[in-house]
């Protein structure tokens, strides 16, 4: 069974400056039959997050399906939503809390009671037990957010931009995290701009560009394909720019 | 009844709570400052000081100023015209009469001057009607005739209610409305705001048993705040709820049920704090002013009185001075608890169509 199967997924908004609608999302499809990391690319405000957010069941879905596991997000969100981890942009928490608290509370909204030490141990913040997130630095943060994406064992695990604002050391520290579920038998979904994650991360990448899906392959294929630089290695940023232009997206 | 989620969600509303000090101390600061003003203007004056100056020492004018004297308001001092002036001067004394050399002939009476400090009008009015009674009952005296009116002034309800007593429901009833309006209200919008909402739907929460559990920590914690008030002002300024604490804290509970509604409710008009701020003010500050949380809403004009009993601030505070003042029941069901009834199943619906769960998690 395909572990996550998306097809013509659709959704548009109201343009808060046009008036106008327009569509975030254009009629995406993706197959993942196998564990594995994929990456969705793609400028700012190509739809990578709308996307994520439907099939997460946050975003009610204009036109498409979306099935995790076998189950379809529109019919039963509560059952995705069960078997997903799920890591925000952006990471704010109630305040007072301590790390372990918070821990303990996202286990009970899956009715879980968990070992809130030995998941900080597998992202290496046990020390940080008594902390709150507000103490906590951006890698430190980050880490933490995984950790209660992870409270109910995900089969599926969804990063939105996981490394942005990260410094280099932060950044590795995070994509060895991320490598590390994945040899564990999670499937992880994630979206960047940085090219050189999706290189070093990512089997399978996707880049979007105006809520539609512009190509798919594993890195390496798509620089061959694409990559007409004089680079002797080639590289996915140069696909990239090749494939959704040089404009400025804002 | 609640389930094990609901309550230990509920719990960590209650811990963050108590983790923030300050807005305890806050919450319970108004309240009391209230209290404690206006237990103050509730007790009974001192009696203020009115001079006497008796030039004529005549039988009148001795018959006159032992009248005078047996009136609680003030308190009498006799001295000489100079010495009085230069009090009233002062602000020492509040007003000084004049007893004339010529007050002595029965037909050619000299007139009395009542030396006033004109900014001190409520009590220059008192005094002049004591005075003029006062010359009434002297002339009365020697005309020799028996008054043909009495008055007789009696409380029907027989016994004694100070302002503080009229004053305490109203108080607690606003009280209950700022604190369960901020505790739903203003939390959610803080809690969409920052994403935190956002991130609890991507579990499996259900909208219900958020709401559920928010309710609850919210009621316990105003239930004490209250409970906190309330015997303050029991034990020191000496009131006392006549009726049953049972119907009291029954109104108590489904007040702060209607205000954490329509605080949801108005939580989901607003994207941000300072959007919520003037709409939770349209909404709480006329009713402040309106509800009979001060005043008694028959004192207001008869055209807008139908308006203002049916907001929902009225009518909880109408139930509960009922049954602290007057010992009503709430099975009594009295029209204002009624008006509480209908306005728990309002807000109730209101809440729940205006909060929208996809929007709030944006």
């Amino acid at each position: 069974m395909d572990i996550l199967k998306v097809e013509g997924l659709q959704k548009s908004y109201i343009s808060p400056e046009t008036k106008e609608k327009f569509k975030a999302v254009d009629g995406v499809s993706f197959f993942l039959d196998e564990i594995q990391i994929y990456g969705i690319l793609g400028p700012n405000g190509a739809g990578k997050t709308t996307t994520l957010e439907m099939i997460e069941g946050l975003t009610d879905i204009d036109g498409g399906c979306a099935k995790v596991d076998g189950v379809d997000v529109s019919l039963d969100p509560y059952a995705v939503k069960q078997i997903i981890g799920v890591q925000l942009q952006s990471n704010e928490y109630f305040d007072s809390l301590s790390l372990e608290e918070l821990l303990k509370l996202f286990g009970k909204l899956y009715g879980n009671n968990i070992n809130a030490a030995a998941l900080l141990e597998k992202v290496d913040l046990v020390e940080k037990i008594r902390a709150k997130p507000e103490e906590l630095s951006g890698g430190q943060k980050q880490r933490f957010s995984i950790a209660c994406a992870l409270v109910n064992e995900p089969k599926v695990l969804f990063l939105d931009e996981p490394t942005t604002g990260l410094d280099p050391q932060a950044k590795h520290n995070l994509w060895d995290l991320i490598k590390q579920l994945n040899h564990s038998g999670m499937t992880i979904m994630l979206t960047t701009h940085n090219m050189e994650e999706a290189e070093t991360l990512c089997h399978n990448v996707a880049i979007m560009n105006k809520g539609k899906i512009i190509a798919e392959g594993k890195p390496q294929e798509l620089i061959e394909k694409y990559d007409s630089s004089n680079d002797e290695k080639g590289n996915l940023e140069n696909v990239f720019l090749y494939l959704t232009g040089r404009e400025i997206f804002d | 009844m609640f389930t094990s989620l609901q309550i230990h969600l509920a719990g960590i509303f209650l811990k963050i709570f108590l983790r923030n000090r300050q807005a305890i101390l806050f919450s319970l600061f108004f309240p009391l400052i209230f209290i404690g003003a206006f237990s103050f203007s509730g007790t009974s004056n001192d009696p203020f000081i009115i001079g006497v100056t008796d030039e004529s020492q005549s039988p009148f004018s001795k018959e006159f100023i032992k009248n005078l004297e047996q009136e609680e308001i003030f308190n009498l001092i006799e001295g000489d015209f100079e010495s009085l002036q230069s009090s009233l001067i002062q602000g020492d004394i509040k007003g000084l009469i004049l007893i004339p050399n010529n007050f002595k002939d029965i037909d050619n009476l000299g007139a009395l001057k009542f030396y006033v400090d004109a900014s001190q009008t409520r009590q220059v009015s008192v005094v002049q009607r004591a005075i003029e009674t006062s010359l009434l009952s002297v002339e009365r005296k020697i005309r020799n005739i028996e008054p043909l009116f009495e008055l007789q002034l009696e409380d029907v309800k027989a016994r004694p209610q100070r302002y503080i007593d009229f004053l305490l429901p109203g108080l607690l009833a606003f009280m209950i409305m700022n604190l369960s309006i901020a505790g739903s209200g203003f939390n959610i919008v803080e809690y969409r705001r920052r994403g935190i909402l956002k991130r609890l739907f991507v579990t499996p929460i259900k909208p219900k048993d958020f709401i559920t559990s928010i309710v609850l920590a919210r009621m316990l914690i105003v239930l004490v705040q209250l409970s906190v008030v309330l015997s303050i002002a029991l034990f020191l300024l000496d009131i006392t709820i006549i009726g049953s604490y049972l119907s009291f804290y029954l109104t108590v509970i489904l007040g702060t049920f209607i205000f954490l509604c329509i605080g949801f409710a108005l939580g989901s008009l607003a994207k941000t704090q300072e959007g919520i701020r003037p709409i939770v003010g349209l909404v709480t500050f006329p009713q402040v002013i309106l509800s009979g949380v001060f005043f008694p809403i028959s004192s207001m004009p008869e055209v807008v009185q139908p308006i203002v009993y049916s907001l929902p601030l009225s009518s909880v505070v109408s139930s509960l001075r009922e049954i602290a003042n007057d010992g009503v029941s709430f099975m009594a069901f009295s029209t204002s608890t009624i008006g509480v009834l209908i306005w728990v199943l309002i807000s109730f619906v209101i809440a729940t169509r205006f909060f929208v769960w996809k929007e709030v998690a944006k």
